[in-house]
C-alpha cells in the first residue's frame, strides 16, 4: 500500500480555474437554451429544448463509465487505493447523471411520443440500456458494501466493474438492432444531423461539453474529499 | 437438489397458469426465467463450497487458476445442461409444449447455457470472497444477463413455432454466441485477480 505518496492529488489552482470556467460556460448554455428561438417543430414544439439537457446526460454517463472502468483496470495493475477511490466516485456520479437522463427522457417521451397513451415506461432500447447500466452500478455498490477489508474490496469490485463492462457492446450495438426505437438514428428514423436545426446545434454541442465539464468538477471534488477521508480513516468507502 | 428446484418451480408455474393456453413466446420466456433462476441459486455455491471445506489453499498451491476456472466452468455447464433437459421435458409434459425445430432448440439451449455458465462462474468466484454474501449473486448476475435473455427468448420461441426456420434467428444466434465468447474470454482474463487475491 502506497500511503502519503501524493498528499495533494489535485492541482488546486487548475481545479479552481476549470470549475469557474465550467460554471460560467453552463450559465451561458442555460440562458441560450431557454432564450434562443428556433423554428417550430411538430409534436415536440418547445419541449425540444430538453435536447440540451437530456442528451448530454448520456454522453456524460458514458464518459463516467469509461473513467470508472479505466481506473478499475488500474486498480488491478497497481493496487493503488487512490485508483479505487476514483473508480467508485466516477461510478457514483455516472449513476447520478444516468438517473437524470432517464427521468428527463421518461417525462419528455410521455408528453410527446406517447401523448394520450397514459404509459410512462416504454421498452425503448435506450431505456433498457440505461436501466441495465444503473442496475449494474447498483450491484457494484452492493458488492462493495459486502467487504470488510479495503484492499480486497478494491480488487474484487474492480474485477466486477470490468466484467460487467463486457455487456456494453451488446447494449450499444446489438439490442438497438433487435428492437424498434423512436430515437433519431435508429433504423428507419432520420439521423440526428438531418433533423436538428443549426440554431439548436449551436446550443447542443456546448451543452455536451458543459455537462462533461460539470462531471469533471463534481468527480474531482468528490475524489479530493474521499482521499482526505481515506488518509484519516484508511477507508476508501465514502 | 438443483433438479428438484427446477421441477418444483416448473410445477408451480404450470399450476399458476392453469388451463389457459399461453403463447409460444410466453412459454419460452418462462422456460428461460426458470433456467436463469436455477443458475443463480444452484451455481452460486461453486466457490463458496471450496472456502467452507478449506480446499482453496490446496488448489491455489497445486493447480493454475485457469485450470480451476475451466474445471468449474465445465461442471457448471453440465449441471445447466441437465437443468435445460429437465426443464424442456417437464415443460413439454406439463404445458403441452410442442418443439417444432428441435435441433435449433438444442443449439439455443447449449449456447445460452455456455454464456450463462461463464457469467455465473466468475461472479460466484467474486462473491465467495465477500464477507457477507446474502442474495448477492442474483443482484450481480441478472443485469448482465439481460442482453442474453432477450436473444435466447426470441430464438427459443422461434424454435417452438418453427415458422421461419434457421434464417429467422441468425441475429439472435450470433448474439448468443458472441455473448458466450466475450464472457468466457473476460472470465479467463479476470479470474486470476479474484483467485490469487
Amino acid at each position: 500500500m502506497k500511503q502519503d505518496v501524493q498528499p495533494l492529488i489535485v492541482n488546486v489552482k487548475r481545479y479552481t480555474l476549470v470549475r469557474n470556467l465550467v460554471f460560467g460556460w453552463l450559465t451561458v448554455v442555460l440562458f441560450a437554451g431557454f432564450l434562443l428561438n428556433f423554428p417550430k417543430i411538430n409534436i415536440l414544439e418547445h419541449t425540444a429544448r430538453n435536447l440540451y439537457f437530456h442528451v448530454p446526460m448520456w454522453f456524460t454517463m458514458m464518459a463516467a463509465a469509461f473513467v470508472s472502468g479505466y481506473h478499475s483496470l488500474k486498480v488491478l495493475q497497481t493496487g493503488d487505493p487512490l485508483r479505487d477511490i476514483r473508480a467508485l466516485q466516477a461510478a457514483r456520479i455516472g449513476t447520478f447523471f444516468g438517473i437524470l437522463g432517464l427521468s428527463t427522457g421518461i417525462v419528455w417521451s410521455r408528453f410527446t411520443w406517447y401523448v394520450g397513451t397514459d404509459v410512462w415506461w416504454n421498452f425503448d432500447p435506450r431505456q433498457i440500456m440505461v436501466s441495465i447500466q444503473l442496475l449494474i452500478y447498483g450491484g457494484y455498490f452492493v458488492l462493495r458494501s459486502a467487504f470488510d477489508e479495503p484492499n480486497r474490496r478494491a480488487k474484487i469490485s474492480a474485477v466486477f466493474n470490468l466484467f460487467a463492462m463486457t455487456a456494453l457492446p451488446f447494449l450499444l450495438y446489438v439490442i438497438p438492432r433487435q428492437m424498434e426505437s423512436l430515437h433519431p438514428g435508429a433504423e428507419g428514423n432520420p439521423a440526428f444531423s438531418q433533423i436538428t436545426h443549426p440554431v439548436m446545434r449551436l446550443v447542443f454541442y456546448p451543452a455536451i461539453i458543459g455537462f462533461i465539464g460539470l462531471f469533471w468538477v463534481l468527480y474531482t471534488q468528490r475524489v479530493r474529499v474521499a482521499w482526505l477521508k481515506y488518509r484519516v480513516t484508511q477507508d476508501s468507502e465514502m | 437438489m438443483l433438479l428438484m428446484f427446477v421441477m418444483s418451480s416448473l410445477f408451480l408455474i404450470a399450476l399458476a397458469i392453469g388451463q389457459d393456453p399461453i403463447s409460444e413466446h410466453m412459454k419460452s420466456a418462462l422456460l428461460w426465467v426458470v433456467i436463469m433462476f436455477s443458475a443463480a441459486i444452484g451455481l452460486g455455491r461453486s466457490f463458496i463450497a471450496e472456502e467452507e471445506r478449506g480446499t482453496v489453499l490446496l488448489l491455489q498451491l497445486n493447480v493454475r487458476g485457469s485450470q480451476v476456472l475451466a474445471g468449474k466452468l465445465i461442471f457448471n455447464f453440465i449441471l445447466l445442461a441437465a437443468v435445460d433437459l429437465v426443464g424442456l421435458g417437464m415443460f413439454s409434459f406439463l404445458l403441452d409444449m410442442q418443439v417444432e425445430n428441435l435441433s435449433l432448440m438444442l443449439l439455443v439451449l447449449t449456447l445460452g447455457s455456455i454464456g450463462l455458465a461463464g457469467a455465473t462462474t466468475l461472479l460466484s468466484a467474486i462473491i465467495a470472497r465477500a464477507s457477507n454474501k446474502g442474495p448477492l449473486l442474483p443482484v450481480l448476475l441478472f443485469p448482465m444477463l439481460i442482453p442474453l435473455l432477450l436473444s435466447v427468448v426470441r430464438a427459443a420461441s422461434q424454435a417452438l413455432e418453427g415458422g421461419l426456420g434457421w434464417s429467422g434467428v441468425q441475429v439472435e444466434l450470433t448474439t448468443i454466441g458472441a455473448f458466450a465468447g466475450v464472457v468466457l474470454t473476460a472470465s479467463f482474463l479476470l479470474f486470476e485477480f479474484v483467485w490469487t487475491e
